[in-house]
């Protein structure tokens, strides 16, 4: 089954768009002046698309990923008082 | 630095809260008292008496006639919140007035202008007009939620959730599965998301609404007027039932499942939801299990919300967060959002200053 192209809906003057292209992980943004570009992330994306009238040159940028994560932090809390309230409802 | 966005309309009640009972609500942090003049009109002031702050919405508070009298010593307010009466002495003293506030009954809803009364303009308000029209039935309710506005905004935006948290009753697994496209008018400030499967189980919300056995087209178009007005457009329809060139659509079945996001106070929300239908519009079993079922999924996200600002108010700010394609949406709604804000702040900011000079 394939999907029918992507709807445009809204009608006005300044609309921005951001097609999530099936069968992949890419966005693809287009701005109402006519420029485009893929990505793969929606906050860059949205960043790209914003920069109207002046898009970045070769698309969205690619969040830095380095070679080595450093370990994830921890989560930390601070509210004592919430901290001894909470109840596990979804556990 | 407060998270509510002002000089917005929000919905405050559904018109069937408000009679000739005083009916009190907070809204965005203002405790506001909701009564209907004799001519039927709704009207909005503070609920708190200029004398001694005692709450008007408190018995032995009353309305006689057009007049709301405090029922501690006696002040006696008009529907403009203007004090006409004072115990025991002619004059009343002109700082004796309640703030009142710009008021629309429109779709079933009364609409509340929050912030500067002079930026209320009426036709801002966004419809929904199946709501009070012929061809719709609509089931409504309202579930306070212990949570900031904005929780609600995400949850709402993107409906990869429902296969997660409703899995069972409006979840199935194609909603995760499907990729969305997002549409923002910049001018109109309008959040569009739609979600299109072409070949989806049914959930049981839809199958047995619908009475459709089988599997299903089903569309999920989300139009969101921020900061307050959510418009789900559902259409569930057989496998391969598309509507026709001139735009009719006889052969699918047509929610409309609005939301109205009100906030109560910087940590908690009015949560109003309404399902519309244009099928089955007589059939009491339909509408009580599209009520229920509808409330269930409501709960299901008030529950998992409460505890998700639980965790976000016992953190230090700035606790990073991970967006993917799912959230596409929710990120264009929360920076329309943060520009309502923005405005509204410069708005205020400027007033001040003109008011300084
Ligand atoms: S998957 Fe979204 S919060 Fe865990
Ligand atoms: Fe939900
Ligand atoms: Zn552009």
């Amino acid at each position: 089954m394939t999907l029918p192209p992507p709807r445009e809906v809204l009608a006005g003057d300044k609309v921005l768009r951001i097609n999530w292209l099936p069968g992949s992980d890419r966005l693809r943004g287009r701005c109402h002046c006519g420029a485009e570009a893929e990505g793969e992330d929606p906050i860059e994306m949205w960043e790209w698309l914003l920069a109207h009238p002046n898009h970045p040159e070769g698309g969205p940028d690619v969040p830095p990923v380095p070679d080595v994560l450093p370990p994830p932090p921890a989560h930390r809390v601070t509210d004592p008082s919430i901290i001894r309230s909470r109840i596990p409802v979804l556990v | 630095m407060t998270s509510i966005v002002q000089n917005q309309w929000y919905v405050a009640a559904y018109g069937r809260e408000i009679g000739r009972e005083l009916f009190s609500r907070t809204i965005c942090g203002e405790s506001i008292l909701f009564w209907r003049t004799e001519a039927g009109e709704v009207t909005a002031m503070s609920d708190r008496c200029v004398h001694r702050r005692f709450p008007l919405s408190q018995a032995p508070s009353h309305l006689d006639g057009d007049t709301v009298v405090c029922g501690y010593h006696g002040f006696t307010y008009g529907a403009d919140g203007k004090c006409v009466a004072v115990p025991g002495q002619t004059r009343v003293p002109r700082t004796a007035r309640l703030k009142s506030y710009p008021v629309v009954e429109q779709d079933t809803l009364v609409w509340i202008f929050i912030g500067d009364a002079d930026k209320a303009d009426a036709t801002r308000i966004p419809r929904a007009p199946w709501l009070d029209q012929e061809g719709w039935t609509t089931v409504s309710g309202m579930e306070p939620l212990a949570a900031r506005a904005s929780l609600l905004v995400d949850n709402l935006m993107d409906l990869s959730h429902e296969t997660y948290l409703h899995g069972g009753y409006i979840g199935t697994p194609e909603v995760a599965e499907t990729p969305i496209t997002t549409e923002v008018d910049e001018e109109a400030g309008i959040v569009y998301v739609s979600r299109h499967m072409a070949d989806a189980e049914c959930p049981p919300f839809y199958a047995k609404s619908t009475g459709i056995e089988g599997r299903i087209t089903r569309w999920q178009d989300i139009e969101f007027a921020p900061p307050c007005l959510y418009k789900l457009h559902s259409r569930v329809a057989p496998v391969g039932v598309l509507p026709n060139e001139d735009g009719t659509d006889p052969h699918a079945f047509h929610v409309e499942v609005n939301y109205a996001i009100t906030p109560e106070t910087e940590n908690s929300t009015h949560d109003f939801w309404m399902v519309s239908r244009d099928f089955a519009l007589d059939d009491e079993a339909v509408t009580d299990f599209l009520r229920e079922s509808n409330r269930t999924v409501v709960l299901q996200d008030v529950t998992a919300l409460d505890v998700l600002e639980q965790v976000i108010a016992g953190e230090p700010d700035g606790y990073q967060e991970l967006s993917i394609n799912i959230d596409t949406g929710a990120l264009a709604a929360r920076r329309i959002i943060a520009r309502l804000a923005a405005e509204a702040s410069g708005a205020a900011a400027e007033q001040a200053a003109a008011t300084a000079r």
